[in-house]
């Protein structure tokens, strides 16, 4: 009979129905695993964090007198909570020195490191190796190397610095 | 005889379309009155078919002879459909789960193999800060140097430094050590700042702030002049869990 012959091939179906099940239970576990891995996400928030500190402190340091309204805007885009308030207190007086100094500051990240990361409480610390190059009128561009310190807190809008400054030289050195 | 072959006919299409619910149905009278409620006429159909089963020898004869040889055939096809039929759907089956497997795997794989995922910087604290530590170490040790005493500084260029990084101490270091014994120097070097950039399994990469003090003894007033520097390190570790410097990136600048 018909019988004979096709029900081999209905055990063979089976079996590889139950391989194939088997592939997708253990292929869709892993896949959940990884998606939903901790210090994967931490990781990520690691690196999300690095490259809006690395841009925000490079945006605090380019400046350009022709064209200081845009620039003094995304310097308070760049920043929250003190560092904000800092900003927008001294944007007229700073307005005016730049204006003056006819400068146009550009930076370049040299290299940036996360040193802390509380994703939860959503702060930060990054340090960021900054060449600053000014330009001033009738002047050489003067190039500037700076050890950057900055603190970032998160934001609706994403990471912020709340707090920038240079790392202090000489005899404060405590380690 | 137009009955039964209407009954037959009946039988066929309900194999037809039940082809699915047939792998349960060994016996006809369950599928005679399942389908009781198809059509008009059905009572007649019923009937038949249900003395066919239950009385099969007496009354009905001939006529409930050939109606069972018809029975038993259309079952023969239902059998052999289900037969065919049961392959394909789990066949069908293996391709979905396959290709299921195969988009998880490869999901799953490319979120793990992630460079930012596979960067065990800060992720692992231990490993962090072992390589915080073991770097503040490394670099205090190879940028200090006091003329009077060199044997640290030569342990400190024969154990932690590797590759490359061995000809950069080399250069950063000459003038340091062509002038100490004249200027009675002694250069201490402390890390004030590091981030540990990556991590990737023995290999790392530090960033490294660093103040420099260099006290000259040699004048008749001692001078000490300090220094700012920042750099970037690549790590290596090595046999006993030690890690070596193995490249010096000052971007650029003399250090």
């Amino acid at each position: 009979m018909a019988r004979m012959t096709i029900q081999p091939l209905l055990i063979a179906a089976m079996v590889l129905t139950l391989l194939a099940g088997g592939f997708a239970v253990w292929a869709g576990w892993s896949w959940y695993g990884a998606a939903h891995d901790g210090s994967a996400a931490y990781a990520a928030s690691r690196d999300k964090v690095l490259a809006a500190g690395e841009q925000a402190v490079q945006n605090l340091s380019t400046l350009d007198h022709k064209d200081l309204a845009h620039g003094l805007d995304m310097w308070q885009d760049s920043t929250t909570g003190d560092l904000h308030q800092q900003l927008a207190n001294g944007r007229s007086e700073f307005e005016k020195q730049v204006q003056q100094a006819q400068t146009v500051t550009t930076a370049k990240v040299l290299d940036g490191a996360v040193t802390e990361l509380d994703d939860r409480a959503g702060r930060a610390r990054v340090m960021v190796a900054l060449r600053i190059t000014v330009q001033a009128p009738k002047e050489k561009p003067a190039a500037k190397d700076s050890r950057m310190l900055g603190e970032l807190t998160r934001t609706p809008a994403g990471w912020k610095l709340s707090a920038l400054g240079q790392a202090p030289v000489g005899n404060s050195a405590a380690n | 005889m137009s009955t039964t072959r209407h009954l037959v006919n009946r039988q066929r299409r309900l194999a037809h379309a039940g082809a699915a619910r047939a792998a349960a149905t060994e016996t006809p009278p369950e599928r005679g009155k399942r389908s009781s409620n198809a059509s008009k006429g059905v009572n007649s159909l019923k009937s038949k078919a249900g003395s066919e089963v239950r009385a099969p020898s007496l009354s009905a004869g001939t006529r409930s002879a050939s109606l069972r040889a018809a029975t038993e055939r259309s079952l023969g096809v239902l059998r052999r459909r289900v037969s065919v039929l049961a392959p394909v759907v789990l066949c069908l089956l293996v391709v979905l789960l396959g290709a299921f497997g195969a988009l998880a795997a490869t999901r799953a794989d490319s979120l793990r193999s992630d460079p930012a995922a596979r960067n065990a910087a800060l992720t692992d604290p231990a490993r962090t800060s072992e390589v915080k530590g073991q770097t503040a170490k490394a670099v205090a040790a190879l940028f200090s140097y006091n003329y009077a005493d060199t044997a640290p500084a030569d342990k400190a260029v024969s154990t932690l430094l590797t590759g490359r990084a061995v000809q950069q101490h080399r250069d950063m270091l000459a003038a340091v050590r062509a002038q100490a014994k004249d200027q009675k120097l002694v250069l201490t070097t402390t890390v004030t700042e590091s981030g540990v950039e990556m991590i990737d399994g023995s290999r790392a990469r530090v960033l490294v702030y660093a103040d420099q003090s260099s006290t000259r003894t040699a004048g008749k007033k001692p001078e000490t002049t300090y220094a700012a520097a920042m750099f970037t390190v690549d790590m290596v570790r090595g046999s006993g869990a030690t890690w070596q410097i193995s490249g010096i990136d000052t971007f650029g600048q003399g250090s």
